[in-house]
């Protein structure tokens, strides 16, 4: 995977984004790019197409049309795991941990994957060495070290989105896609998982949907606003915040 | 008289309208499975024995002055049953609706369908009882007698009949669903149950209505077909799974489809008994096979996106339960003593069934996928080795390698249709691969039909282990079984095991961590079909016998059964579940045709009293007392306060 990425800017680029459920445009043309090294926010009210955007960037959802480039290159027509292989890593809207897994084992999952023998069923899990010492890295870069050996469905909703994070983490991604990562948690937690964010988002590009406008002033370099599946405004907090097209979509329907 | 295409008219004619007759049966009963399924979420395999039911009630109606004599009552023919018997038979649904169906609305769909796998098992079986194989005749009603002479062919009467009713009653639920109030209400009651509770609409009544609609159809259907088939207790056995490939080939769900493919199906079929009559019985999955290709989700269907498995296992990491070494050993000093206690032939088919149930909980334990075809690969397996072994005069290591062989390419082309489907499409798609499977057997000249392949030469093993004794015998078998019984732990306790038990517990956080999940469920599915070649193959020379009950839906439905009843994705429940239905089987023996009904019976009491069978529930035990002597020590010590401090949410973090 060679980068010809320091001439153009922008490590995803999609254009005309359209999405059609039966008859009903979930997303329409929505032009969206994001520069390499930010963090880049995607807000608009419930219903607005945000997590259809992000189905449609991972694959999850086949455009009808429009295409996505990821470095350059066209990632219209991947599957998802094919689209995560290139290095673009997302979370979901629910927490989304292996529940019965122990919260190490989350985050092995991950390791493993590089490794290169997760088909090997003749195997014994010893022959993947020794993952303890990342897996205890990573766990304490989002403060679960003391969880490692808990099952992930024991634990409070902000320690699940923190063990998400490191699950992600542990596949080094270029590119991080994060769904409201700050939904039902406490105000400590949000903190937290902010610092976590901006931290992480020093090696790589983090497109997030957030509800929480302060999280997104005080995290975004660039905010896009969708509003009924097309893009209604873009640019950095400050001028997003004065648009008064976004103030009347958007600010009548939030809700925080 | 010219010839059409080089058929003699009368003759294309006359399986045409064959072919029409029996697609207005599946239309019928389409129908009815499609709303279930549609409304409900019910794979509702019991549709052939309420089809069953109304035609008896037709002949029982009859027959009323000879079966209550004393009350005086009059025979009530046809067009008395016509009315009298669907209502009787939605009646009879819908009290099965409220003591069993709907207890299982809100689990995997998996248990929905075995629940009505067990219902049907009893009913049939009872009738079994009553009636034996032999069919009953019943007349044509008077007024719909003689036919008319169109010329090129003669019509009777009864069935153009038939034909014009099953088309006015089709369309008639269709429009009632899809374009009135009433239907609109009934689809809203299934997305969105509590929208419409707050209406003020009573949505348990109204899925109770429902499923007694559509099983009023399948009697009424089954009124309809008295005069035309013979009525037996088998008559809805034969037409479930085609039904089921009918829904499938329609697209689930799909209403308009289901009876679309219903009518072109019959044609077809009788289209092709006319130029290629060997295939008309498998013609109706062939096609099926061929849509899933093309189509995935059905001719009429809509393709959905849905990535999620089910994850009914209940075992439990680091439990002792789940020990592979320690078990291995105790099962070998086990089963090395077992024929001092049992006769060394019970004591192999024990052990074969385990292998069996052991590689089926590959699949439906640890991928979370409900095959319901794997017969096709038991059966297939025994075939071949027992052909390679008796026509081919090979030794027994060589004739098992070929029927291993054979069932892992037949899984490899299955597993390739159908894995990427979920739930219950993915059950009626294997079993409806697996039927032909089943019909190949049936009218192949070399697996000798109803007779099978007997006396298959059991042979020297290596050229000098001599099978014929039976000692030897039952320890190769015990050697096969214990190394497949490792073979599975070591795959489940394998990097690839991981990630497929990180696919059951979250698909699309798995395909997000760049798993290709598609293919790892079909590896683990070569794999299983490989393993129960294995049980199967090794089935065929101790018994010396291949036969048709090797292939046959039964046997999928005994190896899920005893998956079930021992604990599904635990590493013993396999083993234990198939030593009980073996036991339950010999002890059952003596009572005769009433076999089928018993095993019903525990179908249906497992799915509803013990969902995690035994060692399951074993499990959930020792994980409690475990959980409480925790709790004890956790009060001594001070719990850790961590930034992140929240309520513990109950959800289990999965994408639904
Ligand atoms: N799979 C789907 N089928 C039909 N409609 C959908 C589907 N997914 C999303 N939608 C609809 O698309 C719209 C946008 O949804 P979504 O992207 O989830 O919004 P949000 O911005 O809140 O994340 C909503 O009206 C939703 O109902
Ligand atoms: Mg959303």
């Amino acid at each position: 995977m060679h980068k010809n990425a320091l001439q153009d800017d922008y490590i995803i680029e999609a254009e005309g984004l359209t999405k059609t459920f039966s008859g009903f445009s979930a997303v329409r043309n929505v032009n969206l790019k994001v520069r390499r090294h930010s963090i880049h926010a995607l807000i608009g009210p419930n219903g607005a197409g945000k997590t259809t955007t992000f189905n449609l960037i991972t694959k999850f959802l086949s455009p009808t049309a429009g295409c996505i480039r990821f470095n350059g290159e066209d990632i219209t027509a991947l599957r998802p795991a094919d689209v995560a292989l290139k290095g673009i890593i997302r979370s979901f809207q629910i927490s989304a941990v292996f529940p019965r897994m122990t919260v190490g084992e989350n985050v092995e999952i991950a390791l493993q994957r590089p490794l290169g023998c997760s088909y090997h069923f003749w195997q014994s899990e010893r022959s993947l060495g020794n993952l303890t010492e990342r897996v205890d890295q990573l766990l304490d870069a989002v403060g679960l070290l003391g969880y490692r050996n808990r099952p992930a469905a024991g634990l409070s909703y902000g320690r699940k989105r923190a063990l998400e994070i490191a699950t992600t983490l542990a596949l080094d991604p270029e590119m991080m896609l994060l769904d409201e990562p700050m939904s039902g948690l406490g105000h400590e937690d949000v903190e937290r998982i902010s610092e976590l964010i901006r931290k992480v988002a020093a090696q790589r590009t983090i497109l997030m949907v957030e509800h929480n406008l302060s999280v997104v002033a005080a995290l975004s370099d660039n905010i896009t606003v969708l509003a009924a599946g097309q893009v209604l405004s873009e640019g950095p907090y400050s001028v997003v915040s004065q648009d008064p097209r976004v103030v009347e979509a958007y600010i009548g329907s939030v809700d925080e | 008289m010219t010839d059409l295409l080089g058929v003699p008219p009368a003759l294309l004619f006359g399986q045409l309208l064959v072919g029409l007759i029996n697609g207005s049966f599946y239309a019928m009963m389409s129908l009815g499975v499609a709303i279930i399924f549609g409304m409900l979420r019910i794979g509702n395999f019991v549709h052939g024995a309420q089809y069953m039911l109304g035609a008896f009630g037709a002949w029982y109606l009859l027959r009323l002055p000879e079966l209550l004599p004393g009350l005086g009552l009059p025979s009530l023919g046809y067009w008395w049953a016509f009315f009298i018997v669907p209502v009787v038979v939605g009646m009879i649904g819908a009290l099965m609706e409220r003591l069993f169906i709907r207890r299982v609305y809100d689990l995997e769909h998996a248990y929905g369908l075995l629940l009505t796998v067990g219902l049907a098992m009893v009913i049939e079986g009872l009738f079994n009882v009553a009636y034996g194989a032999a069919g009953q005749t019943y007349g044509v009603p008077d007024a719909l007698k003689g036919g008319i002479n169109l010329g090129f062919m003669f019509l009777p009467i009864y069935r153009a009949w038939v034909i014009g009713a099953a088309l006015v009653i089709c369309f008639g639920a269709w429009f009632v669903i899809e374009r009135t109030k009433l239907g609109s209400y009934l689809r809203a009651a299934t997305e969105n149950p509590d929208l419409v509770r707050a209406f003020g609409i009573n949505v348990p009544r109204m899925l109770m209505l429902t499923y007694a609609f559509g099983v009023g159809l399948a009697g009424l259907a089954g009124v309809m077909a008295a005069p035309i088939y013979q009525v037996s207790p088998q008559m809805g056995q034969s037409i479930i799974v085609t039904i089921f490939a009918v829904v499938v080939i329609g697209g689930m769900g799909s209403i308009f489809g289901a009876i679309v493919s219903g009518l072109m199906l019959g044609l077809i079929e009788g289209l092709t008994k006319v130029f290629y009559p060997e295939a008309s019985t498998t013609v109706i999955f062939i096609i099926m096979t061929i849509v899933l290709v093309f189509r995935p989700a059905g001719l009429f269907g809509r393709e959905t996106s849905s990535h999620t498995v089910a994850d009914l296992s209940s075992g439990r990491v680091g439990s002792i339960l789940e020990n592979s070494r320690l078990w291995l050993l105790i099962l070998a000093v086990i089963g090395a003593a077992l024929p001092f206690v049992v006769y060394p032939i019970f004591g192999m088919k024990i052990l074969c069934l385990a292998l069996f149930a052991c590689a089926y909980n590959l699949i439906f334990g640890y991928v979370g996928l409900l095959a319901f075809g794997h017969a096709a690969f038991y059966g297939s397996a025994a075939y071949v080795t027992a052909h390679a072994a008796t026509a081919w005069g090979l030794p027994p290591e060589i004739s098992i390698f070929l029927g291993i062989c054979v069932s892992t390419m037949i899984g490899a082309l299955f597993g390739w249709l159908a894995i990427r489907r979920q739930g219950l499409y993915f059950a009626m798609i294997t079993l409806a691969l697996a039927q032909i499977v089943y019909f190949y057997a049936v009218q192949s000249g070399w697996t000798h039909g109803e007779d099978g392949i007997q006396s298959v030469p059991r042979g020297r093993l290596f050229g000098f282990i001599d099978l014929n004794n039976s000692l030897n015998m039952y320890y190769v078998t015990l050697a096969v079984f214990l190394a497949g019984f490792a073979f599975v732990n070591r795959i489940v306790r394998s990097p690839f095991g991981r990630t497929l038990k990180s696919i059951r517990e979250n698909e699309p956080r798995a395909i997000s961590l760049g798993y290709h999940a598609d293919r790892f469920k079909l590896i683990a599915f070569i794999l299983s079909a490989m393993l129960s070649g294995v049980a199967g193959s090794m089935k065929a020379i101790i018994f010396q016998l291949a036969s048709l009950a090797d292939v046959f839906f039964m046997t999928s439905a005994d190896v899920l059964l005893m998956t079930l009843i021992g604990g599904v994705g635990t590493m013993l429940g396999p083993v234990v579940g198939a030593t009980i239905v073996a036991v339950l089987q010999r002890e059952f023996a003596s009572f005769g045709a009433w076999v089928v009904a018993m095993q019903g019976a525990i179908f249906v009491l497992c799915v509803l009293f013990l969902r995690k069978g035994v060692i399951g529930t074993l499990e959930e035990f020792l994980s409690n007392r475990e959980e409480r002597r925790h709790s004890a020590l956790d009060e001594i010590k001070p719990m850790d306060r961590s930034p992140l401090s929240q309520t513990a949410e109950a959800d289990a973090g999965g994408v639904r």
